[in-house]
This record gives C-alpha cells, sequence and structure tokens, in this order.
C-alpha cells in the first residue's frame, strides 16, 4: 500500500520525518519498504501564467508563449496544444533540473529562444499525461516553487494479509495513533441529499445471502463527466492509481481512503433500477471491463439486472454498465462479499485487483455504509451530483462486537515478560481495543474487538498487540531454562563425514537443481511421459518441469557449464533426493553421484597429467567404503544401459551381498547429448540409503598379530574373458582363513603367454592368528589355491 | 721365519694399511682395501698362516702383535668410514637440491558447497542449546504443507507462498493433492507427531517456489526450520536464542532487531533483522536504506497448529523459525548472485 503522508495527515498529525515515522510503523508490524519523495528531483520549477499563445513563425506544430513568473516574463516555445492564456501551468526555468535529472536550459528551438520549459504531468513524473501541459488550479500562487505546492512523500507500506483494514489510509492512520499516541481523526461524512428518494429508482434483491451479507446501494443523477481536481489526480497517481474520471476516481478514492471497494454502474444499463444479487447461470456470459467476454456458471456470484448480469460482484465490472463520457447518473454499489467465493472467482479469472484483494480479506460490516455515503459525497463534490435522498440497505444492523476472553497471566507467561493487566488494558486501549472483567473466571479478561480488527480472534492475538503496542524491543532477551530434549543421533553425521572425505579426495561438492527438463530424463532412457516420473503441474520454466529420478543429468549440466569456462579438469559429486511414484504415493531417494572428466592426477613440471576413467572412481568407491567402515566392496558385471554406459566398463558395486550402485564410464552419445565435450567421463551413483545403512554403528578394533605374515606371489594365466573377480574368489576360498590380504598388483597381456591369455599376478599375504606358519604349510596351501584355480578356472600358474 | 720378522711385517703390513686407507675416495674403496688387508684371504691372515714355524711360546705374542695391529687398524677404518661417508651424503644431498621457489606436485582441490555448509553451521550452532536435526520429505501434501499450519485453502495468506503443485497425486482427495514444499515449516507438524516435548528440532531442507528467477529469487532454495517447544518456552527465549545464533554467524558485537511479522502458524509473529552487513547501518541499497536486513521469520507456534501436532495449547507452548539458507551463505560470504549456487561454477566453488 503506497500512502501519501499529505493525505494520511487528514487522518493523523505526523509531527516525525517520514524516516522515523517509517521506522515507528515497520516497528509495529507495518513494514516500509520505501520512501519516495516526490518533487525532490525538481528544481527550479515555478508555478507561471500564460499572457500570450501565438503559432510559432515556421513550424506548424509549436507555439510561442509569453509566461509571467512572478516578476519576469519569460518566452517559452512549446509543443502541446491545451494551453490558453489565462492558464496557470509549471515553468522549468533556465537551469531546472527534471525528473531522471534532465537539465532545462535557454534553448533554440527552430529558430526561436525558448526561456525554459513548460511541463506535462508526466515530466513531473506527477500524472501519467504527456501529452498536454500540466494545467493548475486558476488560484496557484504565481512563482511558487512546484515542490512546495506538490512535493509528498509516499510510504510504501508492505500490509500482511491478516490486516486488511490497513489497506487504507483511515487504516494506516491507526497505526500510527497507535505508534505515537496522536489520535485519529473519523472521517467526518455528510451527504448532501436532494430530490427524489432513492428507493424510487432502486431495488436490489440479494438471492444468494451466503455470498452477500451486505448490499448498501445510493442513486447520484446530474453528473458532468470529467477530470477530478488536480490534488485528487496527483493523490491518486501517488498512490498508484491512474486518474481516469471524477467518477471512477470517486470510488477508487473511497477504497484508498478507507478501504472499502465501491462500484458505480451507469444507471441507464440498470434495467428497471433493479438490481439482483446472485449466483451465476451456467451458460450465462459477460464481457467484463477489460473487454474479454468470460464464460460464468454457479461460483462466480454476479451484480445483474432482470435482463442479465452487470458484473462480477467484487472483481470486475461489465463492459455494458461501465461508467463514460456521457454517463449522467450512476448507481453506487457498497457490498460485503464472501472473502473466499471473491478470491476463488479472481483467481479463476485472472482478474486479482485491488478491489478483490481487499474483498478476499474481509471487509467490516459498517464499511459497506460509509464507503456508499463517502462516494455518493465525493460525486456531489468533483461532479455536481445530485444524491438521491436516503440509502438502500440490505442489512442495516451493525453485529455486535466480538469479544475475546484472555489471561493477563497466559499472556505474560507467552511474551515471558512481566506485564501487568492493567499496562495491557492500556497498550489494547491504543488500538482501539476495549477489556472488560469477564465477572466469572477470575483472571480473566475481554477484550473487545474494534470491527476493523478482523485478525484479532483468539488469546495469542490478544498477546501479539501487547507485544506489538509496547514494542517487540522491550522483550527483553534470555538463553532458555527449560528441560532438554533426549539425545537423538543426528542423521546427517554420516553423509557430513562421507562429504568431507570427497572434498578432501580433491572432488567439488555441487548442488544442482531437483527439477529438470523432460530432456534430461528421456537422454536416460526414461521417456517424457514416463508413469513414475513426477512432474510439476505449474512449472516456472519448460527445463525445470519434472523431479529428478537421478543425479546424473544436473552433473553433466554442471560440467558442460564449467567446460564453456574452459575447465576440463573436473572431479564432481553431490548428495541429493531422486523422486519418482511408487504405488501412487511419491517416494524420495537420497543418492550419491560422482563425476570426473579430464584429468584425474593433474599434470605439472614435476608430474605428467593423467586423465580420468572408470577404475578411478571404482578406486575411490572403494576408499570410501574402507574410510567408511563398510568394509571391502566387490565390483561385479554389470550391463550397461544402452547408449548410456559405456558398453565395456560398467560395473555394479557390490557389499556384503546387496548392490550399493553402479561404477563406470558413459557412453559419448550420452555426452554429446548433454553438450559434454570431454570424449571420457567416469561416474558412479550410489544408493546413499543403503551405503549409510551399512555403516556399522560402532566399530571394533582387533588385537594385532605378533606373528610374521608370510608373503606369495602367484601369477594366475587364465582366459581373457576369465573375470579377474573370480580367480579372486577361488584363492580366497582355496586359501581360506589363513589369507589376510589379496592384492592384485599385475595384470599382463601379450608374449609369451599365448593370444587370449592373460596373467594376474596377485600376493597372498598369509598370517596365522598363534602360531608361525611353516614353510610347508604354506607350500600345501598355495598348492592347493594352485590345484583350485586349475580344476575350477582351468588355469595354470606362471613361473 | 722368525717372530720379529713376522712382527715387522705386521708392522709394515699397518703401514700400508693406513695409506690405502687414507688414500681410499670413496666407501667402496675403502672396503676393497679392508678386504685386502684384513679380509679372510687378506695380508694379515696370510701372515698368520706363518705362525705354526713358530716355536710355542712366540705364538701368543704374535697373535698379540696382530691383535694390536688389527685394533689400530680397525680405528683407523672406522674414521675414515665415517669421513667418506660423510662426505658422499653431503655429495648426494647436494646433488638433490630443489629450486626453494618451484611449485609442489599439484593435488586436485576439492570444495564443499556453500548451501550446504552453510545449513551446517546454522545446524551446528543451535546444537550447541540442545536442538537436533530431523528431515521431512521435499514433496509434501497441501494438508501438511498449508492446512495443518493454520493455512486453509482460498485463505488470502496463500499469496505469501506461490506454490508449484505435482501434475498427478496420488488420491483424489484435496487434502492429499502433492505439492513441492514451499517452506520447511511442514517438518514442525512431523516433528510433533514423532515426538513429545520438550522439543528442539531443527529441519534443514530444500523448498520450491512459483517464482521468477533474479539475482535475490529462484524457484528452487533452502531452508532452515526451528521448533522449540515446552511448557515454558516464551518470545524473551526466542530472542534470546535468535541474539546468540546472529552473533555467533555475523559477530558478536552486529545489533539484531525483533519487530512484529505475519505468519498464519505462529502468533504472536516476529520478523527478525540484524544491522545490515554491507554498510553497518549507514543505510545502502542492499538493506533499501533502512540500514537493517531481515534474516528470518519466526513467532510462537499458533495454538492451532500445536493441537495439530497432537500437543496441547494450553499446556504446550514454544517457538518456531525460518531462514533462507541461500539469504544466510550470501549474507555470510558476500554473494550477491543467488544463481552462482545452482550453478555450480568452480571459479565459485573453488573460493570457498
Amino acid at each position: 500500500m503506497r500512502v501519501p503522508l499529505s493525505w494520511l495527515a487528514e487522518f493523523v498529525d505526523l509531527d516525525i520525518s517520514p524516516e522515523a515515522l517509517a521506522e515507528r510503523l515497520t516497528l509495529l508490524g507495518m513494514e516500509v519498504k520505501g520512501i519516495e519523495r516526490r518533487g525532490d528531483d525538481w528544481r527550479s520549477v515555478v508555478v507561471g501564467e500564460l499572457l500570450e499563445v501565438a503559432r510559432h513563425p515556421s513550424a506548424d506544430r509549436l507555439s510561442l508563449t509569453r509566461v509571467r513568473v512572478d516578476g519576469d516574463v519569460l518566452s517559452i516555445v512549446c509543443g502541446a496544444t491545451n494551453i490558453a492564456p489565462g492558464q496557470r501551468v509549471p515553468v522549468a526555468l533556465p537551469g531546472a533540473i527534471l525528473p531522471g535529472d534532465r537539465r532545462i536550459d535557454v534553448s533554440r528551438i527552430a529558430g526561436e529562444t525558448s526561456q525554459g520549459m513548460l511541463c506535462s504531468g508526466d515530466e513531473l513524473r506527477l500524472t501519467a499525461d504527456a501529452d498536454g501541459i500540466l494545467i493548475l488550479p486558476a488560484d496557484a500562487p504565481l512563482g511558487r516553487p512546484l515542490a512546495e505546492l506538490y512535493g509528498d512523500v509516499v510510504l510504501d507500506v508492505d500490509v500482511k494479509p491478516n490486516r486488511g483494514d490497513a489497506l487504507s489510509v483511515l487504516g494506516l492512520a491507526r497505526e500510527v495513533s497507535a505508534a505515537t499516541g496522536a489520535p485519529v481523526r473519523e472521517p467526518r461524512i455528510e451527504v448532501p441529499e436532494s430530490g427524489d428518494e432513492t428507493r424510487d429508482h432502486l431495488a436490489v434483491e440479494i438471492a444468494d445471502p451466503d455470498l452477500c451479507s451486505r448490499f448498501v446501494g445510493r442513486w447520484v443523477d446530474g453528473l458532468r463527466v470529467g477530470e477530478s481536481p488536480l490534488a485528487v489526480q496527483l493523490r491518486l497517481t501517488a498512490a498508484g492509481m491512474r486518474p481516469v474520471s471524477n467518477v471512477v476516481d470517486a470510488s477508487n478514492y473511497v477504497m484508498l481512503e478507507l478501504g472499502k471497494p465501491i462500484h458505480t454502474f451507469d444507471a441507464d444499463a440498470v434495467h428497471g433500477g433493479r438490481i439482483v444479487v446472485r449466483r451465476a447461470r451456467p451458460g450465462e456470459r459477460i464481457e467484463t471491463l477489460d473487454h474479454v467476454e468470460r464464460a460464468l456458471d454457479e461460483e462466480v456470484l454476479l451484480i445483474a439486472d432482470p435482463e442479465g448480469p452487470l458484473g462480477i460482484a467484487g472483481v470486475m465490472g461489465g463492459a455494458g454498465s461501465e461508467v463514460g463520457e456521457e454517463t449522467r447518473a450512476v448507481v453506487v454499489e457498497s457490498a460485503i462479499f464472501d472473502p473466499v467465493s471473491i478470491r476463488r472467482t479472481a483467481q479463476r479469472y485472472a482478474l486479482r485487483s485491488e478491489a478483490s484483494l481487499r474483498f478476499e480479506k474481509g471487509q467490516a460490516h459498517g464499511l459497506a455504509r460509509l464507503g456508499a455515503d463517502r462516494t455518493a459525497q465525493l460525486l456531489a463534490e468533483w461532479a455536481g451530483g445530485r444524491v438521491a435522498r436516503g440509502v438502500l440497505d440490505t442489512h442495516p444492523e451493525e453485529p455486535a462486537p466480538v469479544r475475546v476472553a484472555f489471561r493477563p497471566a497466559r499472556v505474560a507467561r507467552l511474551l515471558g515478560a512481566d506485564i501487568e493487566s492493567a499496562e495491557m488494558t492500556s497498550l489494547l486501549g491504543r488500538v482501539g481495543v476495549l477489556t472488560e472483567p469477564t465477572g466469572e473466571a477470575p483472571g480473566t479478561l475481554v477484550a473487545v474487538v474494534p470491527p476493523h480488527r478482523r485478525d484479532i480472534a483468539i488469546e495469542a492475538d490478544v498477546a501479539e498487540e501487547v507485544a506489538r503496542v509496547r514494542g517487540y524491543e522491550t522483550l527483553a532477551g534470555r538463553l532458555p531454562a527449560t528441560p532438554m530434549p533426549a539425545y537423538r543421533p543426528d542423521p546427517r553425521r554420516r553423509v557430513d563425514e562421507l562429504r568431507e572425505l570427497l572434498a578432501a579426495q580433491g572432488l567439488s561438492e555441487v548442488v544442482n537443481h531437483a527439477l529438470l527438463a523432460p530432456d534430461d530424463h528421456a537422454r536416460l532412457g526414461i521417456a517424457a511421459d514416463d508413469a513414475a516420473t513426477i512432474g510439476v503441474a505449474n512449472p516456472v520454466s519448460a527445463a525445470h518441469t519434472q523431479l529428478r529420478r537421478s543425479l546424473l543429468p544436473g552433473l553433466l549440466h554442471a560440467l558442460a557449464v564449467n567446460e564453456r569456462q574452459r575447465r576440463l579438469d573436473v572431479t564432481f559429486f553431490e548428495v541429493g533426493s531422486t523422486h519418482e511414484w511408487r504405488e501412487g504415493r511419491p517416494m524420495e531417494r537420497p543418492a550419491l553421484a560422482i563425476l570426473a572428466a579430464g584429468d584425474w592426477l593433474p599434470g605439472g613440471w614435476a608430474q605428467p597429467p593423467r586423465p580420468a576413467d572408470a577404475l578411478d572412481l571404482r578406486g575411490l568407491v572403494a576408499w570410501l567404503a574402507r574410510r567408511l567402515g563398510l568394509g571391502e566392496p566387490v565390483f561385479a558385471p554389470l550391463d550397461a544401459r544402452t547408449g548410456i554406459e559405456h558398453p565395456g566398463r560398467t560395473a555394479a558395486v557390490l557389499l556384503g551381498g546387496g548392490r550399493l550402485g553402479r561404477v563406470g564410464e558413459l557412453h559419448p552419445r550420452l555426452l554429446e547429448a548433454f553438450d559434454v565435450r570431454a570424449q571420457r567421463v567416469a561416474h558412479a551413483e550410489l544408493d546413499l540409503a543403503a551405503l549409510l545403512a551399512a555403516v556399522p554403528a560402532r566399530r571394533r578394533v582387533s588385537a594385532l598379530d605378533r606373528q610374521p605374515a608370510v608373503e606369495r606371489d602367484l601369477a594366475v594365466i587364465v582366459r581373457r574373458e576369465t573375470r579377474a573377480g573370480e580367480v579372486e574368489a577361488v584363492i580366497r576360498h582355496a586359501a581360506g582363513e589363513l589369507l589376510r590380504e589379496l592384492r592384485l598388483f599385475d595384470r599382463y597381456e601379450g608374449a609369451p603367454l599365448a593370444e587370449g591369455e592373460v596373467s594376474l599376478a596377485y600376493r597372498l599375504r598369509l598370517r596365522a592368528a598363534e602360531r608361525t606358519l611353516t614353510d610347508d604349510e604354506v607350500d600345501a596351501l598355495v598348492a592347493g589355491v594352485v590345484a583350485a584355480l586349475a580344476e575350477r578356472l582351468e588355469a595354470r600358474i606362471r613361473d | 721365519m722368525d717372530l720379529e720378522a713376522l712382527v715387522a711385517r705386521l708392522d709394515a703390513l699397518r703401514d700400508r694399511a693406513q695409506q690405502a686407507f687414507a688414500a681410499a675416495s670413496s666407501v667402496r674403496e675403502l672396503e676393497e682395501a679392508e678386504t685386502a688387508f684384513l679380509g679372510r684371504k687378506g695380508e694379515i691372515k696370510s701372515i698368520l698362516d706363518g705362525i705354526g714355524g713358530l716355536p710355542g711360546p712366540d705364538r701368543p705374542r704374535l697373535g698379540a702383535a696382530a691383535n694390536r695391529v688389527k685394533g689400530e687398524l680397525a680405528v683407523a677404518l672406522a674414521a675414515r668410514r665415517e669421513a667418506l661417508a660423510g662426505a658422499e651424503l653431503e655429495t648426494r644431498l647436494a646433488a638433490e637440491a630443489i629450486d626453494p621457489t618451484l611449485p609442489g606436485r599439484e593435488l586436485r582441490r576439492g570444495s564443499l558447497h556453500p548451501i550446504v555448509e552453510t545449513a551446517r553451521e546454522i545446524a551446528r550452532i543451535f546444537g550447541q542449546f540442545g536442538f537436533v536435526v530431523y528431515e521431512g520429505p521435499e514433496v509434501e501434501t497441501d494438508e501438511l504443507n498449508f492446512q495443518l499450519l493454520n493455512i486453509p485453502s482460498d485463505h488470502p495468506s496463500r499469496d505469501l507462498w506461490d506454490t508449484l503443485y505435482v501434475a498427478r497425486s496420488g488420491t483424489a482427495s484435496d487434502d492429499a493433492r502433492y505439492l513441492l514444499r514451499t517452506h520447511t515449516s511442514p517438518g514442525q507438524i512431523r516433528v510433533m507427531r514423532e515426538t513429545q516435548p520438550p522439543i528442539r528440532a531443527l529441519l534443514p531442507g530444500r523448498c520450491f517456489r512459483h517464482e521468477a528467477v533474479d539475482a535475490s529469487h529462484g524457484f528452487e532454495f533452502f531452508q532452515v526450520e526451528g521448533l522449540m517447544v515446552d511448557e515454558a518456552t516464551s518470545m524473551a527465549d526466542l530472542r534470546g536464542l535468535l541474539d546468540a545464533f546472529a552473533h555467533a554467524m555475523f559477530g558478536a558485537d552486529r545489533p539484531t532487531r525483533f519487530r512484529p511479522g505475519y505468519y498464519p502458524f505462529t502468533e504472536p509473529s516476529v520478523a527478525f533483522d540484524i544491522r545490515c552487513v554491507v554498510c553497518e547501518g549507514e543505510g545502502c541499497p542492499a538493506c533499501q536504506r533502512t540500514g537493517w536486513m531481515t534474516i528470518l521469520g519466526a513467532g510462537m507456534v499458533h495454538p492451532v497448529v500445536l493441537a495439530n501436532g497432537g500437543l496441547d495449547p494450553e499446556r504446550h507452548q514454544g517457538f518456531a523459525f525460518g531462514m533462507g539458507v541461500d539469504r544466510i551463505a550470501m549474507l555470510r560470504y558476500g554473494i550477491t548472485d543467488i544463481r552462482y549456487f545452482l550453478e555450480n561454477d568452480l571459479r565459485f566453488l573453488e573460493q570457498l
């Protein structure tokens, strides 16, 4: 809500600077987002009087004017056509500065000297009119700086949704009063009624009282539609509304001043003067003021006449009953509608207006009459209207005020401050809330809430009012002295350990969007309309419409971002959730993904670089498992996803019989699809929940063996198709528990081996727990291993 | 040969051996000389081989003379070995010199993401006051994200959250309509239903809103929710804890401000400001010339929310707060564009 201080000052004295006022309001919960000084950027702009307006000798569209400014008379060239001698206008003197740092000097325009400039409302940012010169009132004092006359300060106040009453100058005046103690001057409205009775012109029927709890109508005729007074136009502009005509401006003015949205219908369009407030019928249509034809149904509340819809209640009027230049009489509608109905309708037609925003927050019953009267008064003042006698009011009786019981002791306990009930009573009084004893429960008072404060309904609301008016800053802070909760292990502890391990290994953690494009999934072989994908109904952008089912696309995008910055050596990891539907419910699974492109080991003067590949990530995953106490993971054959993963370099990561994830390299076609330049990108995708579940709660340490270990090397020759994992499994099985460590230290193909053969050289570390192994024992064990290899894998041993 | 001749040979041998040791220019040459004179087939051995031709009483004398010579040679040998080895070591070390100004072998830098680290720092600070971490899902129901938090359907306060809805939901009913959580606040209900007071809980997580992206807004962002409920926790406790947090995160002497805010799930509601970290209160564009920056929203948990969490509002009271991790991280590190966080440009990540 933008509130000009000149307007605010009509309702409450403002004896402090705008900055101080802004701070007081902010500390009261009415946050001032900005302070705008209108007129601050006008320098040397004064009121002048046009003495002569003559045609420019050489330019048809220009006029030569003589303008009196205080004592001097200036010659000024002007391009506007709305000027005439005798008018008072804003004159930018030579040396003047206008908004936008525009400097005005003596100049020559089409051969004639211009000693300054006549200003339009737009040039001064006073009104939106850029075509004509701003015509000032005839009594504007000559020579006076314009800033003194029309300058204003506008506060931009962030009014919260529960305080619809403060979406008005009067409402904010009440807040100023609460902050400063200055009394509010309630508006005094006197309607100059004359002539006919309203009921002779107008009848109202409410067919759906659940959606309209009050309708106040007035009849004003004899109108002369034209411009509003300049001061009104300036106020409306300052408050952010465009002046239209005196009749339309009157309703907008009342909305801003009192917070009551008003609608005026051209009386000629209201057939028989009969208004019906009813739900629309299926198939009914209306053309709204914005000239859009809209289909209606029973959800929509209408203002109608016997012929059909006149407007959508509380949201937008109909084009057929719009007030125009020819309008001579209007029906003034000031009604109270059901907030939910208005909100739904406004959302449905995407017609959120200043009016609907106020209606949907709820309106005090009494505002309906006040708004109708104030509008009628302004129509009489600004447009010469004749107001018919009396009002048409469907529900004139004022409902009883809301009474909220509260216990001062409980309020004090909630706030954590010793505030006596007498002080509470006095604080509440500053916002118009009166307190009374209940008479029943001792220690309980009743707050009698003024009708505009629809937000005060429970004891906690009373507590907030007490704290708010007293000032939140008066509540002294302290550290809690209440009982502590029981110990609970931090669910992120292991994840953080893992993150730190990976970062220490030189990887960079990334956080990517959880929302991906359907293309991102399609590249992973998940169809755009895959039933398990969770999509967004109203996405912000086409690139982010589906919740990710894999961390891979995000990592590849991040890789591409860095490649575009010529950063080619990239090792990323991300910890994040993946999502999918599972039996009709969303399922969220934590995942860990790693990506490596470019050099794994950076090159330098002292060492050559080494590019990253699948084996680096196998090593990293195994290391991670060891560091987290998971034991030794096993890499097993796994079918690569076609076109996604490298067909020959993809492996499953197994741990204790369960599958932890996959590790390998990505298919060059996938890299191309993600605009990745690198030809070789290694990746690992691990099920984080499974990984964390495997972390032992407690680690145990075994006593160190004092017995020396015996080492034996064994070069096993097998067919190339034989997996190292099989060889290892046979060795482990055959060697039994004396085998403490098994390490592949060499792999060799080529002469003297036969084509298709490979030699895998293992080092076996053998040790018995309680004794020294004898050579014979070791020889026998190795012989057993060799025999098993020969039998199971047709392997032979290289000497 | 008689004893005297043999002793004379020993003495001569000693002199030659000493000369040879002195002449040796390396440990290896020294060892060759040692073998030549003192080895199993060396000269001393050959002299001692003559012992058999000596009369019995002379034999021990020759032995004593040989031991004397051996002892003298051992001393000479050791001294020379020490000298040679020392010189060789020095030569080797000198040859191994590396230009002290050369850089070392490079390691990959590695880095942790500022959003995750900031959330962790927040949890660490509140952890000191007994707060423990809980987690909630990113896909929530309308019921948990809004309704149980005292935000009914068609309530004007829904305008505070521009929601991203899930396209297909598991069930048809409105309550169970799925959405991407707009805040971490549904965690308040989850925690209250999962545990009993005293509660001191923190809920970090990713949130979503239907917002146009600019330097200070994203449609995905991160929050940390806090919840403390027991039988006496008051707004004064909230102020005390938030001050402690602000001082831990932004400096012990940073002024703070407590003012009314609005959230449907707290009453009274609070906005918490710190002195602008850019201008220190002078007034600048970063703080909209107010000298203050709002870093979080908070308030006393609304009785309706307590009841929805299964607690008794007459008995239990406490506060909740929620802060944007992105915003805290931006203020903490001086980051001016929120888009950096999800771009993952290493030029950004490797500064932290």
